[in-house]
């Protein structure tokens, strides 16, 4: 029942020339309260929403812009602004929760993509990756790094956090030539 | 310890086995170490990166690389793109073993020559 209702959502966001494409990941961990034994039991799933490009599209090829450099570059500190934005009016009085963070984290990245689409910066793909994460004494580290244009192309990222949850955020920007 | 591995449908993007690879041979046997942890997550993503160029293909690419030690915690990540859907890919690899996981993303944004 809810994969019909995926399609029609993917549907519904599909435009001419692009897709959106919709992919999360999620690892779940449950430990056991047993006095003689330690055991970790972990459960995992992964859900990808966005391959509904039945008919094969041959790729399109571009006539020459004769363009060198982009007309606009990519806003960083107006993205960073917009992250922050979203993340405290989501996040702020939530609790983690498997379930609630699963669907947030999706929303959240539609959310993200679709205001710095508005801000129309002509020739840029936007790659918007979020992580939401419980708090529990654990360590993590993320890292990321980038082949492509120091001159074109940049990256916003921004992390949030409150007592039980923490969320990180990081949008790519990536100049077509 | 388990394994999961998550393919991909894009032909143009390079197979997943090649994230899945580096991680093995740089964190393949060890448990989580916190001074050890900045060496493997730059590790990790230098070398995936230098085999992806090394395929010689017209694309610039983001690698993203998480490590989380095992404590009970959940997350749970999303990405979401507006590119080309005919050019471009991802593709995502989850690898754990006792004591933590890694994720590594691999997003392909191409060039037009």
């Amino acid at each position: 029942m809810s994969d019909l209702a995926k399609e029609k959502a993917a549907r519904l966001l599909k435009k001419r020339g692009s897709l959106s494409s919709l992919g999360s990941h999620e690892v779940r961990a449950k430990e056991a309260f047993a006095k003689t034994k330690d055991s970790i039991s972990t459960v995992s799933y992964m859900e990808e929403s966005g391959h509904h490009d039945d008919i094969a599209r041959p790729a399109v090829q571009m006539e020459n812009s004769y363009q060198l450099s982009p007309a606009r570059r990519f806003p960083v500190l107006t993205v960073k602004d917009i992250l922050k934005d979203v993340l405290t009016s989501y996040l702020q009085e939530e609790k983690y929760e498997p379930e609630l963070c699963r669907q947030m984290t999706k929303t959240i990245s539609e959310v993200v993509k679709a205001r710095v689409k508005d801000l129309m910066i002509p020739r840029y793909k936007i790659i918007v990756i979020i992580s939401i994460g419980q708090i529990r004494d654990q360590n993590m580290r993320m890292v990321s790094r980038c082949l492509w244009d120091e001159t074109n192309d940049n990256f916003s990222s921004h992390t949030f956090k409150n007592s039980s949850l923490f969320a990180t955020s990081t949008v790519y920007g990536v100049y077509f030539e | 310890y388990l394994k999961y591995k998550h393919k991909e449908e894009a032909s143009l993007m390079p197979g997943p086995c090649l994230s899945y690879d580096c991680i093995e041979g740089i964190i393949g046997g060890v448990d989580y170490s916190q001074n050890k942890v900045n060496q493997w997550t730059a590790s990790i993503v230098e070398h995936t990166l230098t085999q992806l160029v090394k395929q010689g293909k017209p694309f610039k690419y983001i690698v993203n690389c998480a490590v989380m030690q095992k404590s009970g915690a959940g997350l749970h990540t999303a990405n979401s793109c507006y590119w080309d859907t005919t050019t471009d890919g991802s593709c995502t690899v989850r690898w754990e073993n006792r004591t933590m996981y890694c994720v590594v993303s691999v997003f392909a944004v191409a060039i037009a020559l």
